[in-house]
């Protein structure tokens, strides 16, 4: 089939029930994945975003069978995951964030040695991938070394090397940059596109709205167990309304001032002030910037306005207005 | 075939670097044992014996070196590769787990081997131990099938714990009772008869009467056919279970998410 997808859910859903106490046993059941739909087209690369606790590390579990889902069907490659479990895991890879995963008392070189094994690599190919692994991770001069030596980041570098072993077509990625320093984590960001550009499959997750913004071709916000909005991320910023994000800076003693003088645009703007030590801000989200500029432009170069910036709405502005809204609305 | 050989190494390999070749895995299989034999010898001297009884003091010490090293690595490993994060790793990749298991179960026991052969030995070059009417192909038979006997026990071991957490504690208390119940440093009979009758589902129990017997020299080769067939005839139980559990295993950690969890 050409027009093959990668991943295909159809109303996945995960309950977790945890018995809790001893004498008086009780039942806690949580939640954590409903109703979850969704297709990932081959070479696409897609992102999972969603609050601490919305069921992304869950999700990715059972798209990589890891986790069994409570119910609803799972494809992944044209493959079901209950019926071809070994042959799903052959094709995919995974990395889960943090710094387990790998045997500290090893090198890198054994650990991958060690994995490479497990997925019944010739010894030939895995002596030829392993360097161009750890030079791909940036770890090569590190090899040797023990991995209960390396920082946190390296760990988390290392992780991907091991995902990336098999030469999988369909990638996971759990939180790929937690933890890693700005260089590490924009190499790392390279490092995804390069593997985009080589065909493959990704899903990842993460906190950064910036980082997804710049990767994915497609995201899912993911809330409480469900996707409450799935889009590419310029047809999210916009579908929000073409708004814009006006910052402005005053000291705290003119903010009442500064204040007063936003009132003529009460309606037009959604206005959010944050008290400082020092300063305070105030951030005007409007679909009509130069409505505010009027309004605060004879202002500009007195004490009450100390700087101005005006930026168009990012994907984390949408991200949050959108978790917001659905906190809000219950 | 290559491959399975290759897997079989690597994991060998592995093992016996993270887990056998530390410093308390040593005291497991040398200290230990040697502590069991000199209180076996000294009350041995106490009951009056001048010259103890080498089968079951030596020969018992060197086998509760194993068993404890079998018990420790095989519980202690699902353990650790729990904490460590890599069991998830293991079950998510194409090999399954039960290979794995079973590779480092291997090494474990022949890890603690060293264990009986430390024992020999001490007997031989302390206490003059002869081996005079000793039916060698007999023992080592007897020998091989305790081998075959303790792997099957330490894969099922593994796999409760694989299972669940809590069996981990249950796999601990139960150490040393087993240790008793199969009269590794004395005769079962000595055992009142209900604790003779629990015994008999352990098949170590019959290797290691097979081997004390082959030892001895005095067993007539029908006892001893009888005492392999038995201790074979359970150890293949125990392998069956165990492959029975493993896949209930595989379904079980995935419905609760304890593959990654502490
Ligand atoms: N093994 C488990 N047993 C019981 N509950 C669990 C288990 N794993 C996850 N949960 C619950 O499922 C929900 C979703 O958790 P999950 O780890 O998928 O969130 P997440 O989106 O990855 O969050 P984060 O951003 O913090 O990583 C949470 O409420 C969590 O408590
Ligand atoms: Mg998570």
């Amino acid at each position: 089939m050409p027009d093959q997808k990668a991943i295909s859910t159809n109303q996945m859903q995960k309950t977790f029930k945890t018995r809790q106490g001893f004498w008086r046993r009780t039942t806690r059941v949580t939640e954590a994945v409903r109703d979850v739909t969704f297709e990932v087209n081959k070479g696409e690369l897609f992102g999972l975003l969603g609050p601490n606790g919305a069921g992304k590390t869950t999700s990715v579990k059972m798209l990589s069978t890891l986790l069994l889902p409570t119910s609803g069907t799972i494809t992944i490659l044209g493959l079901d995951i209950l019926r071809d479990t070994t042959e799903v895991r052959k094709r995919i890879g995974f990395t889960f964030g943090g710094a387990r995963g790998l045997y500290g008392r090893l090198t890198a070189v054994e650990n991958l040695r060690y994995f490479a094994e497990l997925y019944a690599m010739e010894p030939a190919l895995t002596r030829k991938r392993i360097p161009e692994l750890l030079e791909l991770v940036n770890l090569l001069d590190r090899g040797n070394d023990k991995v209960e030596t390396y920082s946190s980041g390296m760990q988390q570098r290392l992780h991907l090397a091991r995902a990336l072993l098999h030469d999988p077509e369909l990638i996971f990625l759990d939180e790929p940059t937690v933890g890693i320093d700005p260089v590490g984590a924009r190499e790392l960001r390279a490092t995804i596109k390069e593997l985009k550009a080589r065909g493959k499959t990704i899903l990842l997750t993460t906190h950064y709205m910036a980082e997804a913004d710049e990767l994915c071709d497609r995201i899912a916000i993911i809330n409480k167990g469900r996707i409450i909005a799935m889009d590419t991320p310029a047809g999210m910023k916009s579908g929000m309304t073409s708004e814009s994000v006006i910052n402005l800076r005053t000291s705290n003693e003119n903010l009442t001032a500064l204040k007063a003088i936003l009132s003529p645009i009460d309606g037009k703007a959604t206005i959010l002030c944050k008290e400082n030590t020092v300063q305070s801000e105030v951030s005007i989200r409007t679909a009509h910037p130069s409505r505010v500029i009027e309004v605060i432009s004879p202002w500009l170069n007195t004490d009450l306005i100390q700087t101005m910036e005006m930026r168009s709405q990012t994907l984390e502005d949408v991200y949050v207005a959108i978790i917001q809204n659905e906190e809000a609305n219950g | 075939m290559g491959n399975f050989l290759r897997l079989a190494l690597r994991q060998m390999d592995v093992q016996l670097r993270m887990r056998v070749l530390s410093l308390w895995s040593l005291g497991l299989f040398f200290t230990q044992p040697a502590i069991f034999s000199a209180v076996g010898m000294l009350l041995a001297h106490a009951a009056g014996n001048a010259n103890p009884d080498l089968i079951y003091t030596v020969i018992g010490g060197g086998i509760m070196g194993m068993w404890s090293g079998l018990v420790f690595t095989s519980t202690f490993d699902i353990r650790a590769d729990r904490r460590e994060g890599t069991l998830e790793l293991i079950v998510g990749s194409p090999t399954p787990l039960r290979r794995v298991v079973g590779f480092r179960s291997l090494l474990n026991i022949l890890a603690g081997s060293t264990s009986m052969l430390a024992a020999v030995t001490a007997a031989v070059l302390i206490f003059d131990y002869s081996f005079a009417g000793i039916n060698v192909p007999a023992v080592i038979l007897s020998f091989a099938l305790l081998l075959f006997g303790l792997w099957c026990m330490g894969i099922f071991l593994a796999n409760l714990l694989a299972w669940s957490r809590l069996s981990g504690t249950f796999v601990d208390l139960l150490e040393m009772p087993i240790a008793l119940l199969c009269g590794f440093m004395y005769p079962i009979s000595v055992l009142p008869s209900w604790m003779q009758y629990i015994s008999v589902v352990f098949p170590i129990r019959w290797s290691l009467q097979a081997m004390r017997e082959a030892m001895r020299g005095t067993a007539a080769n029908a006892e001893l056919l009888s005492l392999w067939g038995i201790s074979l005839g359970i150890s293949l139980v125990f392998y069956l279970f165990s492959h029975w559990l493993d896949v209930k295993v595989h379904d079980h950690i995935r419905v609760t998410g304890e593959l990654h969890s502490i």
